[in-house]
This record gives structure tokens, C-alpha cells and sequence, in this order.
């Protein structure tokens, strides 16, 4: 008897593009995405994020001007078949901090490792560049992608923030509902971009990064 | 490229290339054309500095510098600038300025620049390039001060990209484009200036980088000026932020000399 033929891995995964890319994007998605506060703990601890409407705005920051943009724009290169070893570097490059860094291998490892696990193999790579090889099947636009990325991002750091300041859980909600023009924009944006747009100005986020390092009692990795 | 026609405004834009090679302490080769000038002040026993100068007093809309820094294998060497630069508010098209710096095996180079001032309505481009042996040393840093100090300037319009590369041994390991435009002056909240009206970055790419951490650490705090610094990928990292572009220099100059175990450059004026 013949050997069965070898079902490609898309035709044996069920559900469609968008879909997947929730599931993957979903806090419940094991990459540990709730560990990690981006740097703002330290920016709460110093007493600049007190508020919904500082937390707002130093969000909005770091999705214009930090690693919001830049991870949109790597995504956006890694989805259009650019060298994912390349890209890998330039995060690297980028990070601003050891424990950045940290956040986004650690995340892109855990998302590359559950998504092979589920049979849709990924290598080990900083999470941006991990999702965009991942996702550069699924015939969703770039655009589409970085939208729901971006989407997750400023969520984690809401959430972030609910617990630390804390905020209620329907104020952490408008806060993030107030994002959503950024999110668009910075997407929209960056679908296309090259390397040589990367860049940004988010100084007090990146020094924040670094003086995380430092806090004695932290409840987040970065 | 580099010719000193008029532009289409009819306005004489500043041309200037510079290029330096040096080999065991000695200048090996020399190019200078324009605006563009490197002097090599006698050292009496210090490492061999590298000054370079814009001659045109500052860069505005239009200009095109090249600078280039090139050390031998074993070579040392201090690369300064002549004052600080300054980019002035720009008529008409963005001013450009390129840097290269090689680093041959085992040398080491203090690439220490003087602040760049950046006026209300300047419009900049700055590409600096580093290729580096995996075994040299570099110590490199990146003032930038926003309006003039003096006369209490507060920026509202601005064009700058300004993005910093290191290669060493072909791996990309230090990446910094700062991308500032009106928006970034103006965006309320604390992830961006945050009130700062200096900003430094001060890298130390070298196989000893992961040490220095903690005694940069020590040196860093200074009142009125917030650092901090950090080491991944073989690099360690300090950036400084103040509302005074004074008492950053003061905590940079600190942190310099601690990185580079050096006296600070004759030009420097702390």
C-alpha cells in the first residue's frame, strides 16, 4: 500500500488567517507577555505613570516614538521575506536595554516554541521577527499584522499598569480603547517601511529600561 | 558631489570632506577639501588626537560634510570635534552630515565628539558608521543639546535623523537612530524627553565591557541629571539625560573619563 500523502501544514491546521493571529496575540498565549512591563514599572516607581492619563501617554510614546514603531517596522520587513538573521541583529542592536533585549528574545523563543509545538514550525527569534515569519503565510496583510501586535502590546502595558498603580479594570479599558487611533496609525505607517526608517525618540522610555535593572523589589522582568 | 555650485535657491551651500589614517601613533594619510579640516595636535605623550572642524561655523539646510577616521591594527587613537556643532534653522533641504570610523584588530579608538546644537527649525541628517575588528576597542559617545542654553530657546520645530551603526567583526551590535521631528518636541507624557534638554549616549564596545558596568554605574549619578546604563550583546551602555546641557557634561565627562581611563580631550572645555 502506498504511504499516505503528506498533508501540507496550512491545509492540516483548521481555522483562518485572522484567526490564528488572535489566538496567537491572545494574552493566554504562553510567551509570558504579563512578566514584562516595557520599562514603565520604573517609570510608575519614579512617579511619572500615576494616572490613567499619564499611563495613556506614555504608552502612546512608546508606540510612536520606541519599540512600538520599530517592532512594527522589523514585522513588516520579516513578513516581506527579508533575512530573518539580519532583522534578528538589528533587534538586538536596538533593544536600549539588557532586560528589552531579554523581553523580546525570551517572547519571540516562546512564541516560536508553542507555534512549532502546534505544528507550524518557527525558529527562535526576537518576537517581532518571530511573528512576522509566522505570520507571513496566513494571507493577512502586513498592516493587519502590526495592528493586532501593536494591539497586544499597549494591552500588556495597560494591564501592566492596572496592577501597579492600579487602575480599575473598566479605566485600564478606556485607556486602551484611547490607544486604538495610535495602534492604526504607527501600523499603517510602518507597512511601508525599510530598515532605514527605524529610529524613534522615546528617551524616557529607554532610560526607564535601563533604571529597571536597578529597582530593588520588581514585580515585572523588565 | 562635492562641488560648491549654487544650489537652485542660489544660496553657496558648505562642501566639505575630511579623511584621516592612522598607524602606529602616526597620520598615514590625509584628505581635507572644504569646509572640512583634521588637525593633529602635538600630545607630548598622550594618545594622538584627531580634531576635526567645520569651518563653515556650523551646518544648515543644504550642506554635505564627510568626515572619515580609518586605524590601523594596534593603533590608538582620540577622535574630537574642533567646538560643538551646530545646525542652524534651515531655509531650504536638510543639511548632511556622514561619518566613518574603521577600527583595524586590537585598536582602540575614543570617538568623542563635542555636543551637537540643534536649533529651532534645523533639518539634519547624520549617518555614523563604525566597522570595528571583534577585538578592538571602541568608546563612543553622542551629545545633543536642544536649543541654545544661553538664550533659553525652547524648540518647537526640528528635522533630525541621526542614527549611529557599529559593525564589529560584520555583526551589527550598536544600532541608535534617533528620529526627533515636531511631534516628538511637542508629545506630552514622560516616554519621550520628559522635559530633557541634553541627551547623551556613551557606548563602550570592547571584550572587557561587561566589567566596566558597575564602576560606570558609580560614576553616573550627578544632581539635575538622570542615567543610568546597561550591557547586552557584548556593549555596555550609558544614556544621560538633564534640563541643563552644563551639569551633563560635568556627568559625562566623568563617565568618559572613568571608560576610557584617559584625560579628557584637550578641546574639551568641562
Amino acid at each position: 500500500m502506498a504511504a499516505p500523502i503528506p498533508m501540507p501544514i496550512e491545509a492540516a491546521l483548521p481555522g483562518d488567517g485572522l484567526l490564528r493571529l488572535t489566538q496567537w496575540l491572545s494574552p493566554g498565549f504562553p510567551v509570558s507577555a504579563y512578566a514584562y512591563s516595557h520599562g514603565l514599572e520604573a517609570a510608575m516607581e519614579a512617579g511619572e505613570v500615576t494616572d490613567a492619563a499619564s499611563l495613556s501617554l506614555w504608552i502612546e510614546g512608546v508606540l510612536r516614538a520606541g519599540a512600538g514603531r520599530n517592532d512594527a517596522i522589523l514585522l513588516g520587513r520579516a513578513m516581506a521575506g527579508e533575512d530573518p538573521a539580519s532583522l534578528a541583529e538589528h533587534a538586538e542592536a536596538l533593544a536600549g536595554s539588557a532586560e528589552r533585549w531579554e523581553e523580546t528574545r525570551n517572547q519571540g523563543a516562546a512564541l516560536a516554541r508553542t507555534l512549532t509545538a502546534m505544528g507550524h514550525p518557527v525558529p527562535p527569534l526576537p518576537y517581532p521577527v518571530a511573528l512576522g515569519v509566522a505570520a507571513a503565510g496566513l494571507a493577512v496583510p502586513a498592516e493587519t499584522v502590526a495592528r493586532l501586535m501593536l494591539h497586544a502590546f499597549a494591552a500588556n502595558l495597560v494591564s501592566a499598569g492596572v496592577r501597579f498603580i492600579p487602575l480599575g479594570q473598566s479605566q485600564g479599558q478606556a485607556v486602551l480603547a484611547g490607544l486604538h487611533g495610535a495602534v492604526a496609525e504607527v501600523a499603517a505607517k510602518a507597512a511601508g517601511a525599510t530598515l532605514d526608517d527605524l529610529g524613534g525618540a522615546a528617551f524616557g522610555a529607554d532610560l526607564a529600561a535601563m533604571i529597571h535593572e536597578r529597582l530593588e523589589v520588581r514585580l515585572f522582568r523588565s | 558631489m562635492f562641488d560648491a555650485t549654487s544650489t537652485a535657491t542660489g544660496l553657496q551651500r558648505t562642501r566639505g570632506r575630511a579623511r584621516v589614517a592612522m598607524a602606529d601613533g602616526r597620520l598615514t594619510y590625509l584628505h581635507q577639501e572644504g569646509a572640512a579640516k583634521a588637525m593633529l595636535p602635538r600630545m607630548h605623550g598622550r594618545w594622538p588626537e584627531v580634531v576635526f572642524l567645520n569651518t563653515s561655523g556650523g551646518i544648515t539646510g543644504g550642506d554635505r560634510l564627510d568626515y572619515a577616521l580609518d586605524l590601523a591594527p594596534g593603533s590608538r587613537a582620540v577622535g574630537t570635534t574642533q567646538t560643538a556643532e551646530r545646525a542652524y534653522r534651515a531655509a531650504g533641504g536638510v543639511g548632511w552630515v556622514r561619518t566613518r570610523l574603521t577600527l583595524g584588530a586590537g585598536a582602540e579608538l575614543h570617538w568623542l565628539p563635542q555636543e551637537l546644537i540643534l536649533f529651532d527649525g534645523a533639518a539634519l541628517e547624520r549617518d555614523l558608521q563604525v566597522e570595528m575588528a571583534a577585538d578592538a576597542t571602541l568608546v563612543m559617545l553622542e551629545t545633543l543639546v536642544l536649543g541654545r542654553m544661553a538664550m533659553g530657546e525652547t524648540l518647537t520645530d526640528l528635522h533630525l535623523r541621526d542614527r549611529r551603526a557599529v559593525r564589529r567583526g560584520g555583526r551589527l551590535v550598536l544600532l541608535e537612530p534617533v528620529r526627533m521631528d515636531a511631534a516628538d518636541l511637542m508629545r506630552p507624557g514622560t516616554a519621550g524627553l520628559n522635559g530633557a534638554r541634553a541627551l547623551a549616549s556613551l557606548s563602550l564596545i570592547a571584550p572587557d565591557a561587561v566589567d566596566r558596568l558597575a564602576g560606570l554605574r558609580r560614576v553616573l549619578p550627578a544632581d539635575g541629571v538622570r542615567a543610568a546604563a546597561s550591557v547586552w550583546g557584548g556593549r555596555l551602555t550609558a544614556r544621560l539625560v538633564s534640563a541643563d546641557a552644563f551639569a551633563l557634561r560635568r556627568c559625562v565627562a566623568r563617565a568618559v573619563t572613568f571608560l576610557t581611563r584617559q584625560p579628557l580631550p584637550r578641546v574639551w572645555q568641562i
